[in-house]
């Protein structure tokens, strides 16, 4: 069972507030690999990952047919945060069952806090030429962590938690 | 877009048959012509994504670091492990000489697909309908601050 360091929360969170771009990396069912940046990110419980359902499109095609994901750090790499997250995800759209639950997260719960994320935590680190003009938030990505191994050169594919 | 992925590497992902995706680094890059990337892998790198690729060569890849968000794309296409040969020598050698990587092996990509990234209405764009200089065109009216050119 996994259950995230102070490093790790402190890194799975927005860039704007010390945390970090992640990428999240998803598969279709017969193994096509997908990669896509995401900014809107923090994490639930011990052991969940939050991300934002705003521009998705394969990456939401991808969980909705397999559950199996990775999120690893995009950028600041050189903060020792050298982690890949493996688990199985769901994306918690607006009009899902209100007691839906995924490993102990409530749907509710998850949107009632961050349905509305560009007000709650605007970009305001994103240079002007790259933030998007509107955001449309389709609901918000949960990542049930199961393991984290380590991409640090030297380490790579080592079991972290 | 060349320049990027050879300035910041990039984060490779690769999945299982059944869907079961991975992530290393690939610290060194090296862009072959218009289509095709290589990537020095030292032996922890290739450990994890080479029994992967074996069974399923599909590789999807983004820059690494600032590029995540300043080279907003990904780049898909079909992998390949090299351990010996022209092409694995001299990776392995510009690798060892500009970032001190002991090269286990190399992973070329043949690239297939290009989609946009960018957050907002061009995000999942495919690209890979525009010819060279289209995409050059199209790349810098959406950034300038792209590393080692110089206009």
């Amino acid at each position: 069972m996994v259950k995230f360091t102070k490093e790790m929360k402190e890194a799975l969170r927005v860039p704007g507030k010390g945390g970090s771009l992640i990428y999240l990396c998803t598969s279709s069912r017969d193994g096509k690999p997908n990669i896509a940046a995401m900014r809107f990110v923090a994490t639930h419980m011990d052991d969940k990952i939050l991300i934002a359902d705003m521009f998705l499109l394969k990456t939401k095609a991808n969980i909705k047919e397999n559950p199996n994901v990775a999120v690893t750090i995009c950028h600041p790499l050189d903060e020792g945060r050298w982690w890949v997250f493996r688990g199985k995800a769901v994306d918690m759209e607006y009009g899902f069952p209100r007691d839906f639950d995924w490993y102990g997260a409530n749907a509710t719960d998850i949107l009632n806090e961050w349905g509305n994320w560009n007000k709650a935590e605007p970009p305001d680190e994103v240079p002007p030429d790259i933030v998007f003009p509107k955001a449309v938030q389709r609901g918000v990505v949960v990542v049930h962590v199961e393991e984290v191994y380590s991409i640090e050169p030297g380490h790579v594919g080592e079991k972290v938690l | 877009m060349k320049a990027w992925i050879e300035a910041m590497g990039c984060h490779l992902c690769v999945a299982t048959p059944e869907g079961v995706p991975s992530v290393v680094l690939g610290r060194y890059a090296e862009v072959r012509g218009d289509d095709e990337v290589a990537f020095a892998l030292a032996a922890d790198e290739a450990g994890v994504i080479a029994p992967v690729i074996a069974e399923n060569p599909r590789v999807a890849f983004g820059v690494s670091r600032q590029g995540g968000i300043r080279a907003a794309y990904q780049f898909k296409g079909a992998g390949e492990i090299l351990q010996s040969g022209d092409l694995y020598d001299t990776v392995a050698a510009q690798a060892k000489e500009e970032k001190g990587i002991d090269a286990a092996a190399v992973l070329r990509v043949r690239l297939t697909e290009l989609y946009c990234t960018k957050p907002g209405y061009e995000a999942g764009q495919r690209l890979d309908g525009m010819t060279p200089d289209e995409l050059t065109a199209w790349e810098r009216q959406r950034w300038k601050d792209v590393p080692r050119k110089r206009d």
